[in-house]
């Protein structure tokens, strides 16, 4: 399929865009051609977001112009984009929690009754319940809330929402995000039946697998520039990562050399009911301990038992061989626990709050005297953070919420560097983050361990499991299933134990 | 993470932004502003008498009820059942007193029972995890009727002047080095306050539970006990209220509390937009309260008829509120 | 090749699923309060068993009239504005709005104006105050809790000025006319009340623009995705509550036969009601008929009180009592949810 066969249903022509002194997107191109599945990745920060706001009208570009069906425009506004057709299923669900599958779906061109201003809501569930089964083949439980519904299904009546309008192209933005791989296969088929229908999709997404399996032509997008457009099935994935790097990966991770010390966290088959089973493991001093598995093995739920969000139900957590009861978060940070949540910007940093605050919120006896705060032995070791991290910030006093992502991610490890924890729980320690960042936190990781902390972080990215971590414990279906060194084994074998699919001795495909 | 979020350059900030930044202050000008005009308008305003008068009957006893008001509002929540607080002090107190106990103990007991209230908010919005807004709201509605149901439908209990303990008419009327003691009250309350908020553990975990409590949690800060003793605090300090307002009109009037209630309120939300991302502060409150006393004052020393006071009054927060929420849309 | 697990996905059967909002737990506390309802009614009509006579309803609707009439308009405005009590949607200002208004009325009647002027004037002022509130929340972006509570000061400032801190006394053949008995012996203060749920209940329930109204005060995002301009139902729904005092006022000028004395009071009872009225939703949500079933509950109670001679004074402690049970029982419902 050549770029200059067809005019593009929808091209984006040298957009510049910034925010404050930051240059989100220095002149990229896109161009989608009508009836295809178009492709677009990025690390995050490359400016995916940003492009497909200013195409959704919820930014104007600086400089640049939007072309639709041959028409071109310097900016859209979220009613125009509707009106030439384009449609977007965002990461976030916009639908309200408290409608019905009908009036969710319906919201703004209600179907009336008769000639009277009244909502029939018998013609909405019906027309409802027809189009869903239209569309995907399935049946909603009748009469559910929104806020009912599985994240899938709350996407199948966000999609049937866009396809009652008749829309000319369809924006996807990271849509598998929350869903099991069945659901995310059906999400397909309806991607590949649209395409034959002659809708144009743009799929967004950060699952190369995904990409490959699904995309006529993809776009990789880089530093706010497009740095390259092909056909993924020409392209190996491995050359479409490193053009979004562009970084050797082996780079990136520290080579560290370290002794390990004796466990300072023994679980002994730790349950929780509908979540894990019988697990047992330890984490010892100067090991950086990985744990990973698919949504739903467990994994995520035993990492927030060893901080004491979850209650376990039975088994045993020993710290330095006597056994602890983890009632809370305020336990196990007694205990030299740290965690460094997943959602940073909700349970990791204040936005509001300023560096110096967050970062000394967990040590403030540390700092503080019969209850008043000593601020001069506060400042110089929030300074002393900041300069060791290298947190990009006007000053300490600043507001987190001015900082980027892999900065705040920076402040919400600093919280507890000054405690000198014992024990490191991560939760995906550098989603969304940058790749300058990311290395920097890897880093920091490494030293960490090297002076006799045990670090368990938790990941869906095996590369980075399998360049920083010593071992790595793979979660099945509520089991532990397998340790393994990392030294000893590649991403296919850790993905194959997390599958199951070694149970089935199946081949794997690489 | 959007793009475009990586460390804002803080170098050319242009002058549009520097000035809506100015707008912070509104309320620091605006009291500037409305003293000059009343000083120049009213002769009596600027008067040693006049400003102590002020002081003592219109700021002190809101500014303490403020004060608990802001650590409320800190935390994220809200107390409405502050004038509950006050009146069951003020009742404990007065009816001690009036049985002929001595006044320290009279004192401790209308502590005693402002405490009660607070800690009935404490156990609803602590262990039973209520909304702060519909627990103190059911708190003071069960507070009406309690104080109902003692006086019989609202009457007032009345002290007799010849029979009052020692010490009693002091509370009201004496003073340290002239100074009244109802205000040596509110200084202390809120160096008090103002080092808690700033400088103690305590203040800062109140901060951070009122910025993002998810993120107080999980960096192990004890959420639900420090939320329960900020309003065990602010009925503390109600309670305090209380006993110099009815120590001054020697009697307990039913329900006189809730009159502290909106006006509270309005202070810390005035005191907010002294913040740069609104958040309350003792300083800003204390402001509020200055700015709403010297109107209520002074616009009476004008010779404004009563009545136009109170819309004055309303217009004046109107547009103090306006003009900086006006600037932080600008700023945003 | 696979870099990340994330590509693929298996949950076990009950990871992952929303919380909830109308499962079995909604069910029970719907049932529960309407269970309560009953037996507290029962035992008024046992005790007391002039409580159904014909008369007493009516009786009790004409008293609930005022309150009903106000806590639609405040119904409205969280419908609107979303349930979160500090940043959502409440108008403070509508007890002191009744207050104006009904001065307003009085004061018109007073000048020998007609009833039609009188009308006109209060409905304009009402829309005036519903004008000053939508502009402080819309126009400036004030937080509505607290920019109804500066327009309810300036409210309180304008009654005394027009007052002078007296009843205004007034009498018209309208208000005479409202406390009249109506059609089936009922006042038609009564009928004013029934129309007004009948019409609203219709309106905010059965119509698009309630439905948008409600995805508004839901989910803002969502609303605007629909390509709802938000600002205007979120105008709107001030208006109407000015509306509403406006309405109030004319049926308080009527029972009190002037301008009211200490309307403020009213004020927490109109907060109460709408959120009282969330239980009896299958969302629990802010709802007219929620309302209209919790303000004719707290009629019958006041009511059911006064028959069998429970002092009054227990009344507000009830009601406490009851939004703290509601409460307490519908946090239990959402607990979970981070």
């Amino acid at each position: 399929m050549s770029l200059d066969g067809q005019k593009p249903l929808l091209a984006m022509r040298e957009v510049v865009k910034s925010f404050g002194g930051v240059r989100a997107l220095a002149g990229t191109n896109l161009n989608v051609q009508p009836g295809t599945i178009h492709g677009l990745v990025g690390q995050n920060g490359a400016g995916k977001s940003t492009l497909i706001k200013i195409l959704a009208g919820i930014h104007g570009p600086d400089a640049g112009s939007i072309e639709i069906a041959g028409q071109r425009y310097h900016h859209l506004t979220p009613h125009r984009a509707e009106k030439l057709g384009l449609h977007f299923i965002h990461q976030e669900r916009l639908l309200v929690p408290t409608f019905t599958v009908g009036e969710a779906l319906f919201l703004g061109s209600e179907p009336g009754l008769g000639r009277l201003p009244l909502l029939n809501r018998k013609r909405m569930k019906r027309q409802a319940a027809e189009a869903i089964y239209n569309y995907f083949d399935v049946e909603l439980p009748v009469g559910a809330l929104i806020g009912e519904l599985t994240p899938a299904q709350q996407q199948i009546v966000q999609i049937t929402r866009a396809l009652l309008r008749s829309p000319s192209a369809l924006i996807f933005d990271e849509p598998t995000a929350a869903l099991a791989k069945p659901e995310a296969d059906r999400l397909f088929e309806t991607i590949r039946r649209l395409r034959v229908q002659g809708l144009t999709i743009v799929y967004v997404s950060h699952y190369l697998s995904e990409i490959a399996m699904l995309c006529d032509r993809v776009t990789v997008l880089r530093n706010g520039v497009d740095v390259g457009t092909f056909n993924p099935s020409e392209v190996p994935a491995t050359r479409l990562v490193s053009m979004m790097i562009a970084r050797d990966i082996d780079e990136m991770f520290p080579k560290k050399k370290i002794t390990v010390g004796t466990p300072i966290v023994t679980v002994e088959n730790l349950h929780r009911r509908r979540a894990f089973n019988d697990v047992s493991f330890n984490v010892r001093r100067g090991e950086i301990v990985g744990i990973t598995g698919l949504l739903g093995s467990g994994a995520k739920e035993l990492v927030r038992c060893l901080f004491g969000l979850l209650p376990a139900d039975g088994g045993k957590i020993a710290i330095d061989g006597r056994p602890v009861f983890l009632r809370s978060p305020s336990a196990a940070v007694r205990r030299k626990f740290a965690l460094v949540p997943e959602n940073r910007r909700k349970h990791g940093v204040a936005l509001d709050l300023s560096v110096r605050e967050n970062m000394t919120l967990a040590s403030l006896r540390q700092y503080s005297r019969l209850g008043f705060l000593q601020s001069a032995r506060e400042a110089d070791t929030v300074d002393e953070l900041i300069s060791r991290l290298s947190i990009r910030t006007p000053h300490r006093n600043t507001a987190v919420r001015h900082l980027s992502g892999g900065n705040q991610q920076k402040v919400a490890l600093a919280k507890w560097l000054s405690r000198r924890s014992s024990l490191y729980i991560l939760d995906e320690p550098t989603v969304g983050v940058d790749i300058g960042s990311k290395v920097e936190i890897y880093r920091l990781i490494g030293e960490l361990a090297e002076q006799g902390a045990g670090i368990l972080t938790l990941s869906a990215d095996l590369l980075e499991l399998l360049g920083i971590c010593d071992r790595i414990l793979v979660m099945y279906r509520g089991q532990l299933a397998k340790e393994f060194p990392a030294a000893a084994t590649n991403s296919d074998e850790l993905l194959a134990c997390a599958t199951g699919a070694d149970l089935t001795a199946l081949p794997v495909d690489g | 993470m959007a793009a475009g979020t990586s460390s804002p350059e803080m170098d050319a900030v242009p002058v549009r932004v520097r000035l809506t930044a100015l707008l912070r202050y509104t309320i620091v000008f605006a009291f500037v502003a409305v003293f000059v005009f009343l000083s120049l308008q009213a002769p009596s305003f600027f008067t040693t008498s006049n400003l102590l008068n002020l002081l003592v009957n219109n700021f002190a006893l809101l500014a303490l009820v403020s004060l608990g008001m802001t650590l409320v509002i800190l935390t994220g929540g809200i107390d409405l059942s502050v004038g509950s607080a006050i009146d069951i002090g003020s009742l404990v107190f007065i009816s001690l007193v009036s049985s002929h106990h001595p006044l320290l103990v009279a004192v401790f007991g209308g502590l005693l029972g402002a405490l009660l209230v607070g800690g009935f908010n404490a156990f609803l919005i602590s262990v039973l995890r209520i909304t702060p807004f519909l627990a103190t709201l059911g708190t003071l509605f069960i507070g009406e009727s309690v104080q109902q149901l003692a006086t019989n439908g609202g009457q007032p209990i009345y002290l007799i002047t010849g029979n009052l303990p020692r010490g009693f008419t002091e509370i009201g009327r004496e003073s340290f080095w002239g100074v009244p003691v109802p205000l040596c009250v509110v200084a202390v309350g809120i160096a008090g306050f103002l080092l808690l908020a700033q400088r103690t553990r305590f203040g800062r975990e109140v901060g951070a539970i009122g910025a993002q409590s998810g993120v107080a949690w999980y960096s192990g800060i004890q959420v639900q006990r420090t939320t329960g003793l900020v309003y065990l605090l602010s009925a503390l300090v109600c309670g305090v209220a209380g006993i110099i307002l009815s120590s001054t009109v020697k009697a307990y009037v039913p329900l006189s509390g809730n009159a502290y209630l909106l006006d509270s309120i309005g202070a810390t939300f005035i005191g907010t937009t002294l913040h740069a991302e609104g958040r309350p502060s003792v300083i800003g409150t204390v402001l509020g309260v200055l700015l709403l006393s010297i109107v209520t004052n002074g616009l009476l020393l004008i010779g404004w008829n009563f009545y136009w006071q109170q819309v004055g009054t309303g217009v004046l927060i109107f547009l103090v509120l306006a003009v900086s929420f006006l600037g932080r849309r600008a700023r945003a | 090749m696979h870099t990340s697990l994330a590509d693929l996905g298996e949950p076990l059967p009950n990871a992952r699923r929303s919380r909830p909002t109308a499962g079995w737990p909604s069910l029970l506390i719907r049932a529960g309060s309407l269970f309560a309802f009953a037996s507290a009614m029962l035992y008024f009509v046992i005790v007391a068993p002039s409580f159904l006579s014909f008369g007493n309803i009516a009786n009790v609707l004409e008293q609930s009239a005022i309150l009903g009439v106000l806590s639609f308009g405040m119904t409205i405005v969280m419908i609107g504005g979303g349930s979160n009590i500090i940043t959502g949607g409440i108008d403070l200002s509508l007890a002191n709005n009744l207050g104006l208004c009904a001065a307003v009325y009085a004061s018109v009647l007073r000048n020998g104006q007609s009833d039609a002027t009188a009308l006109l004037l209060t409905l304009a002022t009402g829309l005036a105050v519903g004008f000053l509130n939508a502009f402080a929340v819309v126009g400036l972006g004030i937080l509505p809790l607290i920019a109804t509570l500066s327009v309810m000061n300036i409210c309180a400032g304008f009654e005394l000025v027009l007052t002078q801190n007296t009843v205004i006394p007034a009498s018209s053949p309208l208000l005479s006319s409202l406390t009249d008995s109506g059609p089936l012996g009922i006042s038609y203060l009564a009928w004013v009340l029934l129309a007004l749920a009948i019409v609203l209940v219709l309106g905010v329930e059965f119509t698009p623009v309630g439905l948008r109204l409600y995805a508004v005060g839901a989910h803002r995002e969502a609303a605007r995705a629909a390509g709802l301009y938000v600002k205007s139902y979120i105008a709107g729904s001030y208006l109407l509550s000015g509306i509403c005092g406006a309405a109030g006022a004319v049926l308080s000028a009527s029972l009190l036969n002037g301008s009211s004395t200490g309307s403020g009071a009213i004020l927490l009872s109109i907060v109460l009601t709408p959120l009282l009225g969330t239980v009896f939703s299958r969302r629990l949500v802010p709802t007219i008929t929620g309302t209209f079933l919790s303000v004719l509950f707290i009629g019958f109670l006041i009511n059911g009180f006064q028959l069998t001679n429970v002092s009054s004074y227990w009344v507000n402690g009830v009601e406490g009592v009851l939004i703290l049970l509601v409460v307490a029982a519908t946090s239990l419902v959402r607990r979970g949810e981070s």
